[in-house]
């Protein structure tokens, strides 16, 4: 993992997108990933709410860091992160009803992501409150970039479309279009295709510094 | 209990404070949330049962049964609210009926959580679209092939056969145990 210390808050939101990437290098809110990123919509959606959720929780928990006792910090991050989760649900019910229907139970399930307590814990619960801002939302571009590339990944190769629209002859969607992108396993292909590409291009670059 | 005070003291405030904001979330979302709810159901009656403009409300079976009226008060169809279990959890449908009870108008799906992008085609006019102008006397069957003209049946969304049937097994209870209490209403 990069250095959280030192840096400045550029440097923070720049590693949250590419060295520290959520999903694509710390591997985690896998949840959220193999579930919905079948289309490029519901993945922006998704991106967007823990956005939401990641940029309040880092701006609680960086505000209140001196007062929070350590021994129950992870129960502080916890109420924070689900009211602000909740917050989101609600939301989205009242004004992106549709989408809201689509990602069903998975906006609720945001309360177990655990790279939003992971940022709580890392930076926000030792750093001021413009640190703890660049880094959320730093994290959430990256957790966002990571959700869109597998969505249209798997939305372009299972359902033949980008954001709905179809890209292909209707025909040739019908007999061509590879429904296992669509289902979970084509997520784990994609993920693994995907990490497999990113570590590779860290690794030449690594050695291109050295 | 001076120890207790001193080390819980945030995380009491902190559940006082998010409890009173969810509570305002809620309160302040809450009809505009069941107004969405209640215009996607009018959406759909409109839908399956077109020139619909006033409603009457009955329960048939358990069942909400929407009698259809159009501008003048002329009987134009029914529309039948039903769920039941689908692949991941329950569907909702909405099926309208002409005034006879003789046809299906249309169906749509207004609640659903089949797989996204596969299962929840359900949802798809142009697969709902399948059910129109079917005959409601006889069950509908659903099919891997293109439906025969006249044979009463559906083809079923490729790699999500099992959501077809169900939404299938839902307009057949509707065929099967409400279409037959229409006829004396």
């Amino acid at each position: 993992m990069a250095d959280t210390e030192n840096g400045s808050n550029l440097t923070q939101f720049k590693n949250g997108i590419f060295a520290d990437n959520p999903v694509l290098v710390q591997l985690l809110g896998m949840c959220p990933m193999l579930a919905i990123t079948n289309t490029l919509k519901n993945a922006l959606v998704m991106g967007a709410a823990a956005t939401f959720v990641v940029v309040m929780s880092n701006l609680t928990t960086s505000l209140l860091r001196r007062m929070i006792q350590p021994h129950v910090r992870i129960l502080c991050f916890t109420l924070t992160i689900a009211t602000f989760v909740t917050l989101a649900d609600l939301f989205l019910k009242a004004y992106m009803y549709e989408v809201s229907k689509q990602l069903g139970a998975f906006v609720p399930l945001i309360i177990v992501n655990c790279m939003i307590i992971c940022r709580a814990e890392v930076v926000a619960i030792k750093s001021g409150v413009g640190r703890s801002l660049a880094d959320a939302l730093g994290i959430g571009v990256g957790f966002t970039a990571a959700l869109a590339i597998l969505g249209i990944i798997r939305e372009v190769m299972g359902s033949g479309s980008l954001l709905g629209v179809a890209l292909f002859p209707k025909a040739m969607i019908e007999t061509h279009a590879w429904v296992i992108m669509v289902l979970p396993p084509g997520a784990f292909l994609t993920l693994g295709v995907v990490i497999g590409v990113v570590n590779h291009l860290r690794a030449k670059r690594a050695e291109g510094g050295a | 209990m001076t120890k207790f005070v001193k080390e819980s003291w945030l995380v009491l405030l902190m559940g006082i404070v998010f409890a009173t904001m969810l509570a305002g979330a809620q309160n302040s979302l809450s009809d505009r949330i069941r107004e969405n709810q209640i215009q996607a159901l009018n959406a759909a009656i409109a839908e399956v049962v077109p020139n619909t403009a006033a409603t009457e409300q009955m329960e048939i079976g358990g069942r909400s049964v929407y009698k259809c009226l159009d501008a003048d008060g002329a009987h134009v169809g029914w529309a039948i609210d039903a769920s039941g279990p689908g692949f991941v959890d329950r569907i909702r449908v909405v099926a309208g009926l002409d005034a006879e009870a003789q046809k299906i108008i249309g169906v749509r799906v207004i609640e659903n959580v089949e797989t996204p992008g596969l299962g929840n085609k359900i949802q798809d006019p142009e697969w709902v679209g399948q059910y129109d102008a079917l005959d409601a006397t006889r069950e509908i069957s659903v099919q891997k092939r293109p439906p025969v003209a006249g044979a009463n049946e559906i083809q079923a969304i490729t790699g999500a056969t099992w959501s077809s049937v169900y939404v299938t097994d839902i307009v057949n209870a509707i065929i099967n145990e409400i279409r037959p209490e229409l006829g004396r209403r």
